[in-house]
């Protein structure tokens, strides 16, 4: 068998996984600089469906606004273009990924680590100020998007790679096993899935290097705040405070982040307490 | 049987799949992942001489309620008391002595949240029959909804379980399934070694 890259995986996913249109257009829109948020509400009304669920998010816990928002322009103007355009993203990518299926692992599996990880990063990203928690929770909830694509086109190798963890006697990372099994790990394949959509930079760094952080250039810091969410995310998961549970977090995501380890345990119990009200938001049927 | 350096502990260690079990007089350890199916860990604490198995009892109808019951002869429990016995059988083989024999219980989680609850039934299974056999259970970690991987070091007694996360459910599932295939391709026929 000829080697398999990254790229060759993604070239043939273009049929299977679309963005919807909302997002591509509510996309072009926020990076023309003569359109304003009219524009872009009226984008997000031609989707009843969106609209709806804008509308649920805007209003619920996760911004904790005092007043209903109870209109798309209102919720455009209070919210921001930026964040809709993160909000659209976040909102079309699960339903996106319903025609990626795979055997190896539960979707509501998936998405419930891709929503801890994306709760998690918000709430570190408020913490450490001068980056925007709304894209952060996209960066979260896409970081293992490469993942749902090696299981539903490398179902034998993922298998092979799931196995070696569990042969391991320290629950190898699976990235890891994915190396010694592929000679790539889903990360390299969710960075190149981010090229192909032409998802913002600092996305597609978030999902490319978040086990391997000294490689991000452009976004190091969302980077890092990802690798830290990442971690965060799956203690919650076991619902554990040791940090001998989970993969080592690089020292250098402290650095970059000006976090430390007092910081782990607040985020855990908020986002132990958040997902299941934000799991009805962003995965439900409607 | 796969063995492997483990650099945190500084030993090797053998890894057992279900329906395994494994004995060591040496300094090294045992492991396995587990989702409802059980691992007792067992061991004479003088000798220092002792291991791990790796089972859980196959379904049953409706009609046998107490078939979990270690007494009850069902079809079902022969699987239990078959991977109890061996494992406790080949420690006292190599000069274990019952009256030393500590032991710990892991497992039996419900990984599958729309499935009724087998590992309740595997943890009921191997407490009755440890109380039959008046072994003692120094410690446990059981039940609840999270797989683990157990590491399991006989010399020292010494047990490291670490939970899961849900990533590995769907393969432990599966090594579950085909291990419960396994015994239903067997038929229940012949005695049950007993010492």
């Amino acid at each position: 068998m000829a080697t398999i890259t990254p790229a060759d995986l993604i070239k043939d996913i273009g049929g299977l996984v679309t963005l919807p249109d909302v997002y591509l257009k509510i996309n072009r829109l926020v990076d023309d600089p003569n359109t304003n948020s009219a524009d872009i509400a009226k984008a997000v009304s031609q989707d009843p469906s969106f609209t709806v669920r804008l509308l649920r998010v805007a209003n619920s816990s996760l911004y904790g606004f005092s007043s209903k928002i109870d209109s798309v322009p209102k919720a455009v103007t209070i919210i921001g273009t930026a964040q809709v355009r993160s909000l659209a993203l976040s909102m079309s990518v699960a339903s996106s990924f319903a025609g990626l299926p795979n055997e190896l692992v539960s979707m509501d599996n998936f998405w419930r680590h891709s929503l801890l990880c994306a709760l998690a990063a918000r709430h570190l990203a408020r913490e450490a100020r001068r980056c925007d928690p709304d894209a952060l929770f996209t960066a979260g909830l896409l970081h293992d998007i490469g993942e749902l694509v090696i299981f539903n086109r490398l179902p034998d190798q993922a298998r092979e790679a799931l196995e070696l963890v569990l042969d391991s006697q320290d629950e190898m990372p699976i990235f890891q096993a994915e190396h010694e099994v592929m000679g790539f790990d889903h990360a390299e394949v969710g960075g190149e899935l981010a090229r192909q959509w032409q998802l913002p930079p600092l996305l597609e760094e978030c999902i490319a290097h978040h086990h391997a952080i000294a490689n991000a250039k452009s976004h190091p810091r969302e980077t890092a705040l990802i690798h830290l969410a990442n971690i965060i995310a799956l203690m919650a998961e076991i619902d554990t405070l040791d940090p001998d549970d989970v993969p080592p977090i690089d020292p250098l995501a402290w650095e970059l982040t000006g976090l430390n380890e007092d910081s782990v345990e607040p985020a855990m119990r908020a986002i132990q307490a958040e997902v299941v009200e934000v799991e009805k938001l962003f995965l439900g049927n409607s | 049987m796969r063995r492997s350096w483990n650099n945190n502990y500084q030993s090797y260690a053998a890894r057992i799949l279900p329906g395994e079990y494994y004995v060591t007089k040496n300094d090294e350890g045992v492991y396995t992942t587990l989702g409802s199916c059980i691992s007792a860990c067992i061991r004479d604490r003088v000798l220092g001489i002792g291991g791990m198995n790796h089972f859980m009892l196959p379904s049953t109808g409706a009609a046998e309620v107490d078939a979990w019951k270690a007494s009850s002869q069902s079809s079902a429990t022969r699987y239990g008391n078959y991977a109890m016995e061996h494992l406790i059988n080949e420690i006292m083989r190599n000069g274990g002595k019952r009256q030393n024999l500590e032991v710990k219980i892991f497992g039996g989680g419900r990984i599958l949240e729309n499935m009724t609850d087998v590992g309740e039934r595997n943890i009921a299974f191997v407490r009755d029959y440890l109380q039959l056999e008046g072994l003692q259970v120094v410690s446990e970690d059981v039940g609840s909804i999270y797989p683990r991987m157990v590491v399991y070091f006989p010399s020292s007694g010494r047990a490291r379980v670490k939970r899961l996360r849900s990533l590995h459910t769907n393969t432990i599932v599966k090594q579950e399934i085909s291990y419960i295939d396994t015994l239903k391709a067997k038929p229940v026929t012949g005695d049950i070694e007993l010492f």
